[in-house]
This record gives structure tokens, C-alpha cells and sequence, in this order.
């Protein structure tokens, strides 16, 4: 797969979904957050920078919006003027989306961020060049650049704190672009695991990071392919479909009373998170 | 050279520990640079070690007084994540934030690494022989009881050596303080149920109406209560639980909560009295004595006291009527007040009212090893030390697991206080605050290069012992376990007794085997049981159950004042108590500096929130620097405005404004311990952390507030990013 | 310690982009074998001697009877010293050569021996010998020798072992793209993933 190979054959290495001639085979990696459950702690975003080396940039360059956590709580307020935000926050896990359709992936210049027949947007460090084009195409914002050379120059580590780095995930130098995996460190030693011992990778063998530490439980991940993965189960009770851009929920009366929905899906990136819509209690 | 440099980017990881350099990419097609890298074997190694693989090992987080099990991941000698235990009852496998930040704490650039004596100004590294021979002398020379010994909360092996260290200098002063622990709510517990830490059950509970109890973030078990609060909105049979959440700045149990009832300062226990009474009228069958202690709370003088509308007092009578089993909490917004153990009094009589005691609370099992079982520490502690000082009672000072001089308001005079103090000894991990102070500095080793146990207070059913032990080995030799050194001091007194122990992990292993039967080995080797008992991690413990009363009573029931107007200082100050910066301890892990905090969204910095209606009265913006005053100092801070505060209040976190401890942590913010009054709950003499009021005033100038939510300030622009919908219009029973 | 140039103005890093394809777009996929540079071993372990052929006086070990590693992790490990010993400590005959000298010497003082690396591969690449091993040895029952020859080429041939293969992408990919049967009976074939995931980390 030399590039030039990879470029004046793009259409036959570019994955892309939804296709008819090019379905999942054996897997496709995907989310279900319930919102209801999301207390807000944080504690996915910590963890998400132990297990993915993400460097603890400071005051100063969070201000300019060079933090990194590749997954982050966004929070909204639904008050509508009333005195009091007396129905609580609105938490929203924010991360990438692993589109099926990226809109980032149709923009780099030198084809660092692909498809994988996972159905995951892959982000190569040593391909990117950091022209940012990826960036400025994702309506979730889930993408971070590395403005400055954290591991060195910006002492970030400083000795010994470099020795927690997980040697599994590399620590990007300055210059490129990286995002949200899905813990792909993870699922490569799953899969490789599995494949030893010829069989796919069973549903709750491997967790995210986030998923892992979520104390409510809120996060559930897994491979929409195999039919006994919880994550399929909801999808599915949910009726929100991979290759849809309207879902049930939208279109019939009957279906309103369900919960999934995708974020901004009518652009069509088809995302492969599904989050389920907080509840409040209208008694009180 | 362009061409072929082009793609290629050097990236910088960190290999194995044992022998393994840093690995630097190179140059050249490959950037494979054979032969300068060197890859050293192990000498010897345990066959389930595998280069490349981590090996778990199970512990006990000690970053908060939670207990929870933390499963450490260990790869070619070094830690690199923490994950909760999965056998643990406390966490279930699961985390918090700060929990996770422990690895922060381990590998933080900052600890210190030898003991350190003052000369003058400077501290000078001295040999661990020194320091303890130098200890021997002081508290020689002196009589028993001008010794002090003051410590964080404590249970497990290090309480009973701690005590036995003190028994053996004949000293009984052990000061047990802890600046944020909900001791008034303890007291009034014990007087409401006969119990101090009920055991509650969320996850049964149909309606939880929580007074300023922020279970889900900082409240005393918070990972646990999290799992709890799961199964509770997503019952087995689907019906969904209803939490309301009443406060006047809310926490982030408020913000998860149906409905968020703003109250004004210090009436909670007004709003519960008029909830009895209103259940009464309602029907619910209330013993007379309680019937006449509340009957002039009506619906409209409550409304009128508390700020909250008549309309959401009925609301919320008709559905604690309606949904039963319920379940009342009663958390640190409570109790802050002067009049705070009579509010925690009243909560309690509205929980036995509606029959939860025995549903929704339950008794504790008693702890069969009262040597090892957890002492909560206390705010009254730490003014009854200072008084002792200002006295001159104290020769001899010990300071471990607290930093006083940061969380002591400045009308304690607490830093005047130590200096007359003669000789001072910190067991500390950074030279923070109060370590500053001190004579002799003694570094301990990190929580997860150490051996301890631990006995949870809160725990779902029964009882159990932690252990805590090293995930790796030390990083630096001149540091030592809190065990270690005591057992040393101890062998300074009582050498017969503790010469059989060679170091504190002997002592452990020993003290833990000839208990075994106790602690359900009693059919198992020595060996095999404390091998089970560390791959564990937990061992669980057989306690007794212990009474509860649930019977309502008006019996030593005093009514809470109301608020009272303050026109010089108008405004309650809230100190919040977030998850990550708690009291303050962990303001040096950069992750959590970087956490944002999860209502404003404001990172590495302290805050002033405010209602916009005060903003407005004031005319201040978000983002104007003010200066707090109370009657005790002031402090400025920038200003947050939103709709989750109380007008009448304004809040600021607790935990930031280090002058010491280290580079994470020092200069971030400002400490709102300073300012608080000297005013004291009246029954237990407790700080009362609510009361203090303030006043605001411009400072002059603005700064844009360094955090997450963006421009948008939270909205989401017509968008449909976070979505809401009403629970009747769900049916969750049908979910996956 | 970086060698790419740091090329600030975004433009003329697109132009040399696509120059830098022009000039990748000559190399050829495969090189013959180019060895790799000669390492240093602070103890000159014979591979020939304990692996090789017994008519060429060796031993005929098992690669995976020291790189145990190799079927069950991500990396293949050098063996922990005290494998060394465990054979040589019975075996008198050579226990007086300079070389199991110094073994010993080592063993001794519980030092670990700072043996080099002789077959590196960039830290942001992620090669699992556990997967290749596992596909070629156990699912295919290819000989072992022949299985870990494919990237360290003919090693039982060699004292201090020396890299033989490229080891670079275009290398890994060139194999990668090969069909190959599934199993040792199977007539099925398939070929190495081809996502970047895969082996970029």
C-alpha cells in the first residue's frame, strides 16, 4: 500500500459506510451513553487521560482552547429564563463519534485519518502533517491539536512523572492532530486474544477506558455485529439505525417514546455513539 | 533530506523500567536505530510476569476516606493505571476522578524524598537514624502530656500502632481532624437513630429528597452511592426514581436532580418540620408529640422562611406521601449553620416519620476489631489542639494525614499558635503548608508503595478490611511508610515488645494471621491465607448488627432559627467542597487542576459564584475580579453567574489558594478557609461552615474566565446536542 | 532528537508532500535482503551454536525454548538471565569459556546484561510476534525456524545475531498483501489486515 498506490486507488481502500457491498464483517465498534445515568463526574475524562497519555496542558493554553481530553463533559442549561436552574444540568459526554461516513476523513491532505474495516476512524501520527483540516471539519469538535511539544519542551512529564505513560499508546510530538480511539490498544490485544483462540471477540471481554471507570454504568461499548452485544440490544430496542440519517424516533408517532438519538446525524456522518435522552420527573 | 524527513515524525515514549532507557525514534527510512537501544532482560523474574503485559494487583485507594479498592496496573516494574477492584462491595471495579489521580500523587515531581531538619530558614537532609533518634530525645525530654499527636481520619493497623505509640509515651492527646467531615450530621444521627453513619439504601428508595447531600460527588462514599443512584433511576421493574434535591448552591447531586429546589441559608430544617406537617394534614399518621412540635410550620410561613413556593411543598408532600419507601438525606449544606444540629435533627424526625428507618435506613453492623476501626475526624478537634498551643501545653508536636495551616481559618491564629510549639515533626508527602512550619520533616512513602490496612466507615453490609499494598517499589529510598516508622519509634519505647518485627510488613502479616479465624481463614495455612487475602485485596469481616430507632419523636427536637437578615455582610459564603480539591490535599495532581469543575466548567483557578440577580444588584459581570470580605479577612476571586445559587448567597470552592505544596498546586486560586467565622454549631462546637457572611465589591478588574463551555455559555444554540424528555413519556422497564 | 524538519508555513509543506510521494513512488515495495549494521553484545551469544543445525555442530533449540515471550505477547522478549543459568550451571563443559564466564560473573552480582537491540522498530508501530507466531506456528504448523526467519532471517546461522530484513512498511506491507492459507489444511486464503490501526499506534 505504497501512497501513491493508496491515492489513484482511493475509492477501493477508503471505507465507508453506509455501503451495500461493504457491510461490517466481523466488527464494528460502537457506543451507547444514557444521559440519564451521566452524573457529570468526570471521572471518564480522567481516566481517558491516564490510559491515552494525554498531556496536562495548563491554565494558559486551556485558555486558548489547546486542552486535550478526548473525552470531555460538556454541559448545558435548559432554563429558558426561569429564576433558577431548577432542573439540573444537562451532561453530555463529548468524544469522538467514529463517524461512518468522517467528514474529517475526506479532507486530509495525506490520508492520516482513515476508515478501518472496524468501522473506526483511525488517526495515523506519523502520516499527519498538521494542516488542521480535519479539525475545522468536525461538527463535534472531538479533535485536538498538538500546538506545542508537550513530552519535551513543555516538560509536561517532568521525571518521574513520564513513568506513568502507558507504553502501549504513543505520546504525540508536536505538529498532528489526535482524537478519541475507542481504547484501539485495547481492542487490538482483544481481537489478537481472540483470534488465538479462533473465535471473535466475546461482548464485555474488552472495555474502554471510560466505559470501565464509569461508576453509574452509563457507557456501554461493544460490537454492533454480534447480536449478543448489549450495545446491538439497544441500538436495536432503541431502533436507531447505523445507516440512517432519520430515525424511527423522528419519523413515527409510536416511537417517540424511545430514547437513542445520534448527535447532529442529519449531517450525515453517521455516528457510532448513541446516546440515550436524560428523563426528569414531572410529578415535582 | 525534505523528501524523505517529511513524513517521518520522532515520537518519545518511555519503555520498561528495569534497565530499558528512553527510546528515541531516529532518522532514515525505518527510524529504526539497531543497535543503540538496549533491552535488558530480567535476572530473575515470576513466571506471570510477561514483558509488554500488565499484571494487576489489588489495593486500597487512600485518596479520600472512602476505602474503595483500586486494582493497580503493573507493567515491567512500574504503575501505571489504576482501576477499581472489581471484589471490592465499596466500588465494584468502578472510579472517580480523584481516585484515579493516585498515580499522580505516586509519581509526582514534587514529594519529598529524605528527612529534612530546619536549620534557621533551610531545611537540611539528615539520615532517617538522625531524625528518629532526634524524636526520642524530644519527647524524652519532655512530660507525657505537652506531647500532641495530630492525624487525618485513621483506621486499620496504623490507628492501633498510633495508639500504642501513644500509650506508651503515656500520652492521650490524639487530635483526629478533618476539615470537611460531616461530624455535626454525625451527632445528630446518633442522637435521631442511636447510630452515627446509618447505612443508606438508594437503590430502594422510590423518592430521594436529599438536603444539600452531595452523594454523587464528594459525600462521603461517592463512587458507591454513584452505583446506587444507577440501579435507583433504573429500577429492575423500570420505575424510575425521583430525586429532589434541596440547597441553596448546587452541587453536582443537585445538578442531576428532577427538580433543584434553591432554599435560603440554613432553613432546611424549617422546610423538613413544614414537610411533616403538610404529610400530617395529608393523612400520614405522625405521633402527637411531633403533630404539636410542628403545627405552626404551615405551608405559607415555610414558603415565606425557606424562599421555596408553596406550590413545590405540596408537590414534594404529595410525593413523599405517595411514593413509599423514601428516603431522606441530610449533607453538609445542612449542618453548617450554628443552629446546624438541630436542622440535621429535624431531617432525621422526617425520615422516621415516613417510616424509611429499617426500609431506606439501616443500621450498621458493629466492627469486631474496635482497636482498628475507623476514627472520623472532626473540625472541634483541631481548635482544641489550638487552644492547647496558644497555651503553651504543646512541647512536642506530630502532624500526619493533615495540613492544618492551609484549612485553618485565619481567626484561629492556628500559624502563630504552632510557633510556640517548640519542636514540630510532619510526616508529609510535599512540603505543603503546614510541613513548612515544622522543625522536623518526614517524608513518607506514596500510597501505593506502602503497606496498610484500612477499615472503611461506610460500607454497604457488614464490615471489611482493606489492604493496602505496594504496587511497586519505592521510587526514592529515603522515604518511609507511616507503619514503618511508627513501629520504629515504637521499638524506641517498648523494644521487648516490638523487637520480633523487622519492619511494618512483618508486623502486618503477623498481626493479620493470628486473626485469621476472624477474618474467615480459619481453615487455611498462614501462607495461603494472607496470599488470598492480598490478591483480594479485601477481607470481609463478621460484625454484629447494631439497633436503630425509628421511632418519631419530638423528644430533643429544638427548632432551627430562621434566617436572619445581615446588612452589613449581606451574603452567606458558601465554601464548596468539590470532588477532585475536596479540603485541599490533592491540589497537586495536574489532572485534577485540569478537571473541570462540573457546573462552571472553570479550571486551574477559584471562582466566586453568584445568581445573576446579585450580579445584577452589584453590577458585576462574569469574569470581574471581587474582593470577598467577611468579618474574618477577605480574598479575591473572579466572578461565575448562574442560575445555581441562591440570590442570597455566594459560593467558593475549598481546596485551592496553596502557598505551598508544590507547582501543580501553589498559586492556583485562592484559599477560602481564610475567611471563614469563628462560628460554631451549639450543640457540638463544631466550625459551622456555612455561616460566615460576606460582602462583595468590585475589584476593579476583569479577567476572561479560563473554562470549558465555551462562548455559548452552555446553550446549545437551537441545536439538539443534549437532549431532555419527561420520564412518564418513557417506559424503562422495556430498555436493554 | 527530532529529525523531520519543522515546516511552519503550512503551504510549502504541502508542496513537498507531494513531492516526497514522487520520490517514495520509485522505491520498490520489496529490497533484497540488506543487513542491518553490526551490533556489539556485551556478551557474544552463538545463535548457531544453540539453534543451529546439529550436522553444523549445534544445538537445535527451540527459537521459543528462550524467546518465550514471543507466543504469548506483544514482544518476544529476551529470556531472564536465569534461564541462561538454569541450562549452563549443569553444563561443566564450557563452564570455564570467557563467555559463560561472564554469564556467570553477571549471575553473580544480579545484574541484568545490557544486551542492545538489534532488530528496533519505531515506537509509534506496534508489532505483536504473539499474532504472527500464533498464525504461522499453531494454526499452520510452519516450521519455527522458518516462521521467525520471515522478519529475522537466519538467525540459527548467526553468533551475535544481525538484521537481515528491512523492517520497514513498505516490507511489512508487501507480506501483508500476500494470500495466505488460513490454516495448514484449509485451502482458504487471506491476507494481513491492511488498516493503519493495526501496527500504527
Amino acid at each position: 500500500m505504497s501512497i501513491t498506490n493508496l491515492l489513484e486507488n482511493w475509492s477501493d481502500f477508503r471505507q465507508q459506510h453506509p455501503s451495500e457491498d461493504r457491510p461490517h464483517r466481523e466488527y464494528k465498534w460502537a457506543m451507547s451513553i444514557d444521559l440519564d445515568a451521566c452524573t457529570g463526574c468526570n471521572a471518564c475524562s480522567v481516566a481517558c487521560y491516564a490510559e491515552n497519555n494525554l498531556p496536562v496542558v495548563g491554565k494558559e493554553k486551556f485558555a486558548h482552547g489547546h486542552s486535550h481530553h478526548w473525552i470531555r463533559i460538556e454541559r448545558y442549561w435548559d432554563n429558558d429564563g426561569r429564576e433558577f436552574a431548577d432542573q439540573g444540568a444537562q451532561f453530555l459526554p463529548m468524544l469522538c463519534q467514529q463517524c461512518e461516513s468522517a467528514p474529517c476523513e475526506t479532507v486530509c491532505p495525506v490520508g492520516a485519518t482513515n476508515h478501518t474495516a472496524d468501522g473506526l476512524n483511525s488517526q495515523v501520527y506519523n502520516r499527519c502533517v498538521g494542516s488542521r483540516y480535519c479539525n475545522a471539519n468536525c461538527p463535534y469538535k472531538a479533535r485536538y491539536f498538538n500546538w506545542y511539544d508537550y513530552p519535551t519542551t513543555d516538560n509536561v512529564w517532568p521525571e518521574p512523572m513520564n513513568q506513568q505513560l502507558n507504553p502501549d499508546v504513543t505520546v504525540r510530538g508536536k505538529g498532528v492532530m489526535e482524537k478519541c480511539t475507542f481504547c484501539v490498544q485495547r481492542l487490538t490485544v482483544a481481537k489478537s486474544n481472540a483470534r488465538s483462540e479462533g473465535r471473535s471477540v466475546l461482548d464485555g471481554e474488552v472495555q474502554t477506558a471510560c466505559q470501565q471507570v464509569c461508576p453509574t454504568g452509563a457507557i456501554s461499548f461493544g460490537n454492533l455485529v454480534d447480536p449478543s452485544a448489549k450495545v446491538g440490544k439497544q441500538w436495536k430496542q432503541q431502533q436507531v439505525d447505523l445507516n440512517k440519517d432519520k430515525q424511527a424516533k423522528d419519523v413515527t408517532e409510536s416511537a417517540a417514546k424511545l430514547r437513542g438519538y445520534r448527535i447532529l446525524e442529519e449531517l450525515r456522518t453517521y455516528p457510532s455513539v448513541m446516546y440515550l435522552e436524560q428523563l426528569r420527573e414531572s410529578a415535582i | 533530506m525534505i523528501e524523505n524527513s517529511f513524513n517521518r515524525r520522532g515520537f518519545l515514549k518511555v519503555l520498561g523500567w528495569g534497565g530499558a532507557t528512553v527510546a528515541l525514534s531516529g532518522c532514515g527510512n525505518t527510524s529504526v536505530e539497531d543497535g543503540k537501544e538496549f533491552v535488558t532482560s530480567y535476572v530473575q523474574t515470576a513466571d506471570y510476569i510477561i514483558p509488554s503485559i500488565g499484571t494487576y494487583f489489588n489495593s486500597t485507594c487512600a485518596q479520600c476516606n472512602a476505602g474503595c479498592g483500586i486494582m493497580g496496573r503493573v507493567r515491567e516494574g512500574r504503575v501505571l493505571k489504576l482501576e477499581g477492584n472489581p471484589k471490592s462491595p465499596i466500588n465494584n471495579g468502578k472510579m472517580c476522578g480523584l481516585g484515579q489521580a493516585g498515580v499522580q500523587a505516586h509519581y509526582n515531581p514534587d514529594r519529598i524524598r529524605e528527612p529534612l531538619l530546619r536549620t534557621g530558614d533551610k531545611g537540611e537532609a539528615i539520615t532517617w537514624e538522625k531524625a528518629l533518634a532526634l524524636i526520642n530525645e524530644k519527647v524524652g525530654g519532655v512530660k507525657a502530656e505537652n506531647v500532641a499527636f495530630l492525624t487525618g481520619g485513621v483506621s486499620g493497623h496504623v490507628k492501633a500502632l498510633l495508639k500504642n505509640y501513644l500509650d506508651a509515651l503515656g500520652s492521650g492527646h490524639h487530635y483526629v481532624y478533618e476539615a470537611v467531615a460531616p461530624s455535626i450530621m454525625r451527632a445528630a444521627n446518633k442522637k435521631a437513630y442511636g447510630v452515627e453513619m446509618p447505612r443508606l439504601h438508594l437503590d430502594k428508595a422510590k423518592v430521594i429528597v436529599s438536603f444539600g447531600a452531595d452523594f454523587l460527588g464528594a459525600w462521603i462514599s461517592p463512587v458507591h452511592f454513584s452505583q446506587q443512584y444507577a440501579r435507583f433511576r433504573k429500577a429492575d421493574k423500570g420505575e424510575r426514581g425521583v430525586l429532589v434535591q434541596v440547597e441553596s448552591k448546587m452541587t453536582l447531586t443537585g445538578a442531576n436532580a428532577d427538580r433543584w429546589l434553591a432554599i435560603r441559608p440554613g432553613t432546611e430544617g424549617i422546610l423538613a418540620l413544614g414537610l411533616i406537617n403538610a404529610l400530617a394534614a395529608a393523612g400520614v399518621s405522625v405521633p402527637g408529640d411531633v403533630v404539636g412540635a410542628v403545627k405552626e410550620y404551615t405551608v405559607d410561613r415555610v414558603s415565606k422562611d425557606t424562599g421555596v413556593s408553596a406550590e413545590h411543598i405540596g408537590k414534594l408532600a404529595a410525593l413523599l406521601k405517595e411514593r413509599s419507601p423514601s428516603l431522606i438525606i441530610a449533607g453538609s449544606a445542612v449542618e453548617g449553620y450554628a443552629h446546624g444540629s438541630q436542622n440535621a435533627t429535624a431531617i432525621a424526625l422526617l425520615n422516621q416519620v415516613l417510616g424509611n428507618v429499617g426500609k431506606t435506613v439501616e443500621a450498621p453492623s458493629s466492627v469486631p476489631f474496635p482497636q482498628m476501626a475507623p476514627t472520623a475526624g472532626n473540625r472541634f478537634a483541631l481548635q482544641a489542639l489550638n487552644d492547647n498551643m496558644a497555651q503553651d501545653k504543646v512541647k512536642v508536636l506530630f502532624s500526619y494525614g493533615a495540613n492544618p495551616v492551609f484549612t485553618a481559618p485565619a481567626s484561629m491564629k492556628l500559624k502563630e499558635n504552632l510557633k510556640k510549639v517548640p519542636f514540630k515533626v510532619v510526616f508529609a508527602h510535599y512540603m505543603d503548608e503546614t510541613a513548612v512550619e515544622a522543625d522536623l520533616v518526614l517524608p513518607l512513602n506514596s500510597a501505593l508503595e506502602d503497606w496498610a490496612t484500612a477499615m472503611p466507615e461506610y460500607i454497604a453490609e457488614g464490615a471489611q478490611l482493606s489492604i493496602q499494598q505496594p504496587l511497586m517499589e519505592k521510587l526514592y529510598p529515603g522515604t518511609l511508610g507511616m507503619g514503618d516508622i511508627l513501629l520504629a519509634l515504637l521499638k524506641q519505647r517498648r523494644p521487648e515488645e516490638y523487637k520480633g518485627y523487622e519492619d511494618f510488613y512483618s508486623y502486618l502479616r503477623s498481626a493479620m494471621v493470628s486473626i485469621k479465624g476472624a477474618l474467615g481463614g480459619a481453615n487455611e495455612d498462614d501462607d495461603t491465607f494472607w496470599d488470598t487475602a492480598l490478591s483480594r485485596g479485601v477481607v470481609k469481616l463478621v460484625g454484629a448488627p447494631v439497633n436503630i430507632s425509628s421511632n418519631a419523636s419530638a423528644k430533643g427536637l429544638v427548632v432551627p432559627a430562621p434566617f436572619v437578615e445581615d446588612s452589613a455582610y449581606p451574603l452567606h459564603l458558601i465554601p464548596a467542597v468539590s470532588a477532585s480539591m475536596r479540603d485541599g490535599r490533592n491540589a497537586n495532581e495536574p489532572w485534577l487542576q485540569e478537571s473541570p469543575d462540573p457546573l462552571t466548567t472553570i479550571v486551574w483557578d477559584s471562582w466566586v459564584e453568584m445568581h445573576p440577580k446579585t450580579a445584577a444588584k452589584l453590577g458585576i459581570v462574569e469574569g470581574d475580579i471581587v474582593e470577598v470580605a467577611s468579618r474574618s479577612g477577605a480574598i479575591k476571586a473572579q466572578v461565575y453567574v448562574f442560575t445555581g445559587i441562591h440570590p442570597d448567597v455566594i459560593s467558593m470552592p475549598l481546596g485551592y489558594g496553596h502557598e505551598a505544596m508544590g507547582r501543580y498546586a501553589k498559586g492556583v486560586g485562592v484559599n477560602a478557609f481564610k475567611i471563614l467565622d469563628p462560628i460554631f454549631d451549639k450543640e457540638t462546637g463544631e466550625l459551622a461552615m456555612h455561616e460566615t457572611r460576606v460582602k462583595v465589591s468590585k475589584a476593579g478588574q476583569r479577567v476572561v474566565i479560563v473554562k470549558d463551555e465555551g462562548p455559548a455559555g452552555g446553550n446549545q444554540m437551537g441545536r439538539k446536542i443534549a437532549v431532555r424528555m419527561s420520564s412518564s413519556k418513557v417506559n424503562l422497564s422495556e430498555e436493554v | 532528537m527530532y529529525c523531520f524538519l519543522r515546516l511552519s508555513v503550512l503551504l510549502v509543506g504541502l508542496i513537498v508532500s507531494a513531492g516526497s510521494y514522487a520520490v517514495n513512488a520509485v522505491q520498490p515495495l520489496t529490497t533484497a535482503d540488506d543487513l542491518g549494521p553490526k551490533v556489539e553484545q556485551p556478551i557474544e551469544f552463538p545463535h548457531d551454536r544453540h539453534a543451529g543445525d546439529a550436522a553444523k555442530g549445534g544445538m537445535q533449540i527451540n527459537c521459543m525454548y528462550c524467546h518465550t515471550y514471543a507466543r504469548r505477547s506483544i514482544v518476544a522478549g529476551i529470556p531472564p538471565l536465569q534461564k541462561c543459568i538454569g541450562c549452563h550451571q549443569s553444563i561443566e563443559s564450557v563452564r570455564e569459556t570467557p563467555r559463560i564466564k561472564k554469564l556467570f560473573e553477571y549471575w553473580e552480582a544480579k545484574k541484568a546484561v545490557p544486551w542492545k537491540k538489534v532488530h528496533d522498530l519505531p515506537d509509534f508501530v506496534r508489532f505483536n510476534h504473539e499474532r504472527h507466531i500464533q498464525r504461522f506456528v499453531f494454526a499452520q504448523n510452519k516450521p519455527v525456524q522458518e516462521a521467525c526467519g520471515y522478519c529475522h532471517g537466519d538467525v540459527k546461522t548467526m553468533t551475535v545475531a544481525r538484521r537481515q530484513k528491512p523492517l520497514s512498511m513498505g516490507w511489512c506491507v508487501s507480506c501483508h498483501q500476500k494470500d495466505h492459507p488460513v490454516d495448514a489444511t484449509s485451502t482458504k486464503t487471506t491476507h494481513g489486515p491492511n488498516d493503519c490501526w493495526q501496527c500504527h499506534k
